[in-house]
């Protein structure tokens, strides 16, 4: 049993994972093709003014992305195209959409890393402190902070930590600096800020599924056990209690980042002028750079796809009570 | 159409009949939590700042220059007004008057009118598009748990993979494909989130499916309409409530969050539009970008607020 039990449920899991790949590709083919607009839209302005015929330039250009081919020809191309690697051509910066992503995928990781460290460092801390007094004015105290964290806007908590610490107090530039190197102090500075305002929303959640989850389990037999063995309440709390703890929590860690994380670096990218793939997407809505509007979205999706696979496996593999039939 | 319309109110009426021994109860329970009685009456004087509001403000679309950037009530700012006739710029000391409560933009248009309409604007949003993505959360996950089989999988698939893209970005993608029409936009959020409802009222219809009144019912030859109607459905309905009342806050951001990105209707003045506009004006009016991210704050907070009190409230195992 044991070892060729976890294998084949990491291939059923795989498996499922492609079939829904698949299906959110199909998707996103589907929504770009019932689109009203079309490459050749962004032409047309010119093909007026030198006095072309539109209907002919129209029927070039579909005709050279394949556009006029049958839709299943379209739709199998397509994938094809994906799977080579082949995303597709970004006009507006003039390169391979798999090539801009490689330029400025790091900028999101960077944030992305950094805001969830941030917020799930502190938030486990003040999770577990909460739950361990609970019903003080400090466990009160932080669940009202913490219901507030939740409720604020991120884009607009960036939007008034620039206008506090950077338009009136002057500590941190208001914009993010690119000629930074990316292993620099003054670059962890930069920062700060934003780090903030993604990590906010994120540690109020974490602080409450910490405290609940702490709570669940303060209350289980096993504990009244190891404090009636006379373990200093140090080790109850850290060893027994909070490890039972954390096996939720990392899933929802997990679930969050693909969820709301996303979408917040993306928000936070934009208002701090960080050059991630969010302002790479945000760039390229305005110069209606379909192919790049569309990879972002792909990839933010491929990635929790993957994530939510690491996270399953790894959940199997650190609670052997979990089998999934 | 019509008469198919006709025969669906025809059914389901009798089962809206409010039970009101039941709803005092759950005011009883939900009266308990002071923060959500708190979030309630925050919320019934918004709605009725929104309804209302709009006939006593000034109008929100007023453009004046010559009164732009001035700031709120209790505030004053130095703006240096440039004078025609000497062509020189002199710094002038400005402060808030009661015209202009909330102050105006760097338009000149009031605050307060534009806070109102917005208002108006940010809880359609919110109640449409929530009401859209819970009725169709409710039909995916009822169905599936009582079709049951290949349909059941199917859906159930289908649910996982709208449930894999990010909620954000899938938004960001629709809107751009699609165009940022107000309507088209309460229609994408409420077709991308219905997904955790359907999730949720799955597992819930799963587990009453086996309950002792259903199968009594089906024993006695209710057919499956009746059963779904009226005794699934009216069994889930505080859950429904629950969800809705969390989902709520959630859309009102996400359009917000569109327009603060530019993606919003430009001719539909939104708290986030107003937002958006703001951010801008960061060192001239910094209150253009504070007063609707309070308001957006201020209504999320009591959504939340409310929704934790109520599913205290409707959960039986939870002493309050």
């Amino acid at each position: 049993m044991g070892k060729s039990w976890l294998r084949d449920y990491i291939i059923k899991r795989l498996i499922y994972s492609i079939i829904i790949a698949f299906g959110v590709i199909t998707i996103t083919f589907i929504l770009v093709r019932v689109g009203p607009s079309s490459p050749a839209d962004k032409y047309l302005a010119n093909i007026a003014a030198t006095g072309q015929d539109p209907a002919q330039v129209t029927a070039a250009i579909d005709a050279r992305y394949g556009l006029d081919k049958p839709i299943l020809v379209q739709y199998a191309d397509y994938m094809g195209n994906l799977f080579r690697g082949n995303w597709g051509w970004s006009f507006s910066t003039s390169m391979p959409v798999i090539e801009l992503i490689k330029t400025h995928w790091i900028y999101s990781f960077q944030l992305i890393l950094l805001s969830s460290l941030f917020a799930a460092f502190l938030g486990i801390l003040i999770g577990i402190y909460s739950a361990v007094k609970q019903y003080t004015k400090t466990d009160y105290a932080f669940t009202f902070i913490s219901f507030t964290g939740i409720s604020i806007p991120n884009f607009w908590l960036g939007v008034m930590l620039i206008l506090i610490f950077s338009v009136k107090l002057g500590l941190f530039k208001t914009y993010y600096d690119t000629t930074l190197p990316l292993f620099s102090i003054d670059n962890l500075k930069a920062l700060v800020l934003p780090v903030i305002t993604l990590g906010t929303g994120m540690l109020a959640g974490y602080v409450r599924y910490t405290r609940s989850a702490m709570l669940d389990n303060l209350r289980k037999a096993f504990v009244t056990t190891a404090r009636a063995k006379g373990l200093p309440e140090r080790t109850v709390i850290g060893k027994h209690v909070f490890r039972n703890a954390m096996l939720p929590l990392i899933t929802i860690i997990m679930f969050d980042l693909g969820s709301i994380v996303f979408g917040g670096a993306y928000l936070t990218e934009i208002i701090f002028g960080i050059p991630g793939l969010g302002q790479v997407s945000f760039n390229a809505i305005f110069a209606n750079d379909y192919p790049v509007v569309v990879a972002v979205t792909l990839i933010g999706t491929f990635l929790v796809l993957l994530i939510n696979l690491m996270t399953d496996i790894t959940y199997t593999y650190l609670d052997p009570r979990i089998r999934y039939d | 159409m019509i008469r198919g319309l006709q025969d669906i109110i025809r059914k389901v009426r009798p089962h809206l009949r409010l039970n009101t021994r039941l709803i005092n109860y759950y005011w009883q329970r939900t009266k308990r939590n002071k923060l959500a009685v708190a979030g309630l009456s925050f919320l019934i004087f918004l709605v009725a700042l929104a309804i209302i509001g709009p006939f006593f403000t000034l109008d929100p679309t007023e453009v004046n220059f010559e009164e732009k950037n001035i700031p709120p009530v209790g505030f004053g700012i130095e703006q240096s007004v440039y004078n025609i006739e000497t062509d020189e710029f002199t710094t002038k000391e400005i402060h808030g008057t009661w015209r202009h409560p909330l102050g105006t933009d760097s338009k000149g248009r009031d605050m307060l009118a534009m806070i109102v309409s917005g208002a108006r604007i940010s809880l359609l949003v919110g109640l449409i598009a929530t009401g859209i993505a819970i009725i169709l959360g409710t039909i995916i996950g009822v169905l599936s748990a009582y079709l049951g089989g290949w349909a059941d999988n199917a859906l159930m698939r289908f649910t996982d993979v709208m449930m894999t893209f990010p909620f954000f970005l899938l938004l960001v993608l629709i809107v751009f494909i699609f165009g940022s029409n107000l309507a088209f936009i309460v229609l994408a959020i409420g077709l991308t989130g219905w997904t955790g409802t359907a999730r949720l009222l799955r597992s819930e219809s799963l587990s009453l499916r086996t309950r002792e009144f259903i199968t009594a019912a089906k024993a006695m030859g209710a057919s499956d309409n009746r059963v779904i109607f009226r005794h699934l459905i009216p069994n889930v309905i505080s859950l429904i409530i629950v969800i809705a009342t969390l989902s709520i806050p959630g859309v009102i951001l996400a359009e917000a969050a569109l327009s603060f990105i530019g993606l919003g209707d430009p001719t539909v003045p939104s708290w986030g539009i107003i937002l958006e506009a703001g951010q801008h004006s960061l060192n001239t009016a910094w209150w253009v970008a504070v007063e609707p991210g309070i308001m957006l704050f201020l209504t999320v907070l009591a959504f939340n607020f409310l929704g934790d009190g109520l599913r205290d409230a409707f959960d039986p195992k939870s002493n309050i």
